[in-house]
């Protein structure tokens, strides 16, 4: 078990910067997740941390320690790969004891050690199989198993899930997360999925061309997004977002609708941020906020999702609920003042009320 | 009339399927098992390429079995096929291995190593000979000369004429090895060596643990490919040894030759289908030895 951290850290591609200066310190035992879209950098960042590519400039702590010019080996890490780099010519106890080859322990300690990790994995009779005869989330635990077997200091998962179908997904999700909370290891997860984020991170990083946008734990970044980007990026469905300009009485939207608040140090162009589920049907009589005709209607069980054409743009709202407005019904929402986040337009970055 | 509307999609399927598969199956027919089948027929026979075919049975056979050069030229044929096979596969791995790792003018090392495979064999035998002639001709020779070391018999020595021989023939088809080799490490994906880096395993057990392993359908592939080549060897000993084709002595004779020479040379049409019966069993009885050993389990 150790901490991480990065200290300024860049990578250039020749003359390319990929990574511009990245800081951050992750404490002993927590689970961090980098997420972003692709090319954002989070990837780049968590090979930098295994070893598989050289710094540019900056430092990397391991437990204190700089591991710059340290081979990944003597990183004392272990590292799950997207597709799994489980070899398909050994047997499932070959791979997981892979990681073992240059340990110093005895036969027989190893072979226990293989088993320890196949029971704690629930896959010990499946130790003698080969991978071909595996299923996806097999395998990937087995990929789990082969950095497990080594004890490391640091996890560092290199988007382990992306290959599953949906509901396997959510099932590693799971184990992945009671895992952790079993052996208390130290983890560095990279994902562009925002739901694998939120629902596995201790805290999350949130990364845009190799800039860091925002570090929090899940609901600090979904209830106080540092700015437009992460506003967007967190959450299913998307925050809706309306400009609008700042006035004597408060924040003028596109439609004409106005929201009395003056957040501080507004510029002239505000946008506002309400997420799906803080919009809410206006009653009869009570004045609302956005007004347009339902234009698309997702059902999704317990919820439905209603798209709403509010003139140049669309909203979406989360409707509860049996009683639905129909296709083409004009429609008033609102949406409680404090739900309300609002972005400098210019600069993007999010205004404290 | 029953029309092609009325067909199911299955037997539409037959149709097509027959329409293109007629020409090579006509081809076949004509080009391949025609003339194999007639070749097994007349090695049962005695005939002098113009006379009249007379059936003599196993004659052709016994005579063979019994003919001492046929057993020299069986194990000349076979030393080919177990000093080059290997030989040739070490080498182009060694090659491709590195080469892999090579950037710099990489494009230009591939295609010096490939443009041997596309000299013409011929050419390419007679500028060995060259090489291997005695001083003041050959080069090699004259080499150790200028080095006062003493000449070196290569085609001249019945212990060395071989793996004189045997050296162009090996060098013309590393080009091809390597490009199969090279397309074969290059599919291996990249993260089974970072895998294998951040368990800290050593290089040599990469290579032998992963790499070769995992090269294993390239590899069957080569060692089947060049097998065959070796065992059917003919340009490069013909044109090294013009004078005494497969001398010194029968030293270099490979059972192709030997073929040639039976039915161009001696018109012993007969005998020389019969040589070529065996020489066709040996190809497709090592073929699928080599498929059977190196079969996936």
């Amino acid at each position: 078990m150790a901490t991480v951290a990065f200290k300024n850290l860049v990578k250039a591609y020749d003359k390319t910067e990929v990574l511009h200066g990245i800081n951050l310190e992750v404490a002993d035992g927590e689970f961090v997740v980098f997420v972003g879209p692709s090319g954002c950098g989070k990837s780049t960042t968590l090979r930098l941390l295994a070893g598989l590519e050289e710094i540019t400039s900056g430092d990397i702590l391991i437990g204190g320690r700089v591991v710059n010019n340290l081979e990944p080996k003597e990183r004392d890490i272990a590292m799950v790969f997207q597709n799994y780099a489980i070899y398909p010519h050994m047997s499932v106890r070959k791979n997981i004891g892979f990681g073992l080859r240059t340990a110093k322990m005895s036969k027989e300690d190893k072979e226990k050690r293989i088993e320890e990790v196949g029971a704690m994995l629930s896959m010990t009779e499946l130790l003698d199989r080969r991978p071909a005869q595996l299923s996806g989330g097999q395998r990937q635990r087995v990929a789990i198993g082969r950095a497990m077997v080594r004890d490391p200091a640091v996890f560092l998962f290199d988007e382990p899930l992306s290959n599953l179908d949906a509901q396997l997904r959510t099932q590693m999700r799971l184990e992945i997360k009671k895992l952790h909370q079993r052996v208390g290891t130290t983890i560095i997860f990279v994902t562009h999925d925002q739901v694998e984020a939120m629902t596995l991170a201790d805290r999350i990083v949130i990364m845009r061309d190799g800039h860091i946008q925002q570090v929090g734990t899940p609901t600090e970044v979904y209830r106080h997004p540092a700015n437009l980007f992460v506003a967007q990026f967190i959450g299913a469905p998307s925050m809706n977002l309306i400009p609008g300009k700042l006035v004597a009485k408060g924040i003028e939207l596109d439609g004409g609708a106005l929201v009395p608040v003056t957040p501080i140090g507004a510029s002239a162009n505000i946008t506002i941020g309400i997420r799906p589920n803080d919009l809410t049907l206006a009653e009869e009589g009570e004045p609302a906020l956005l007004e347009g005709q339902v234009s698309v209607i997702e059902p999704l069980g317990s919820e439905t999702l209603i798209y709403v054409d509010i003139g140049q743009r669309e909203v979406v709202a989360t409707v509860q609920g049996r009683i639905l407005p129909k296709l083409g019904e004009t429609v008033r929402l609102n949406a409680p003042q404090d739900e309300i986040h609002f972005f400098d337009s210019d600069t993007e970055i999010a205004l404290k009320v | 009339m029953l029309g092609y509307r009325s067909l199911s999609i299955k037997q539409k399927q037959v149709v097509w399927a027959w329409s293109f598969l007629a020409l090579p199956v006509l081809f076949y027919s004509v080009i391949r098992f025609y003339p194999t089948f007639g070749a097994i027929l007349l090695s049962f026979q005695e005939w002098n390429l113009l006379g009249s075919k007379s059936w003599i049975g196993l004659e052709n056979y016994q005579k063979l079995f019994a003919d001492p050069v046929f057993w020299k030229v069986f194990n000349n044929t076979f030393i080919y096929l177990l000093l080059g096979t290997p030989l040739s596969l070490l080498v182009s791995f060694i090659i491709a291995y590195n080469l892999d790792k090579v950037r710099f003018m990489h494009g230009t090392i591939r295609a010096l190593y490939f443009l041997p495979f596309m000299t013409s064999t011929v050419a390419m035998a007679w500028l060995w000979r060259w090489f291997y002639q005695p001083v003041p001709i050959g080069l090699s020779n004259n080499m150790l000369a200028a080095m006062s070391i003493p000449q070196f018999p290569f085609l001249k020595s019945t212990f060395w004429a071989l793996p004189s021989i045997l050296a162009p023939a090996v060098w013309a088809g590393l080009g091809f090895q390597v490009i199969i080799f090279m397309a074969g490490i290059r599919a291996i994906p990249t993260t089974y060596y970072e895998a294998a880096r951040i368990d800290g395993v050593s290089p040599w057990t990469i290579l032998w643990e992963i790499t070769l392993p995992l090269l294993k359908p390239t590899i069957v592939f080569l060692v089947v490919f060049s097998s065959i080549g070796f065992l059917r060897i003919f340009d490069q000993v013909f044109n090294m040894t013009t004078n005494d084709p497969g001398g010194p002595l029968n030293a270099t004779k490979p059972l192709v030759l030997m073929i040639y020479d039976t039915a161009f040379n001696s018109f012993d049409m007969g005998y020389a289908a019969a040589q070529t019966v065996v020489l066709f069993t040996v190809l497709l009885v090592v073929s699928l030895v080599q498929l059977r050993i190196m079969r996936d389990r």
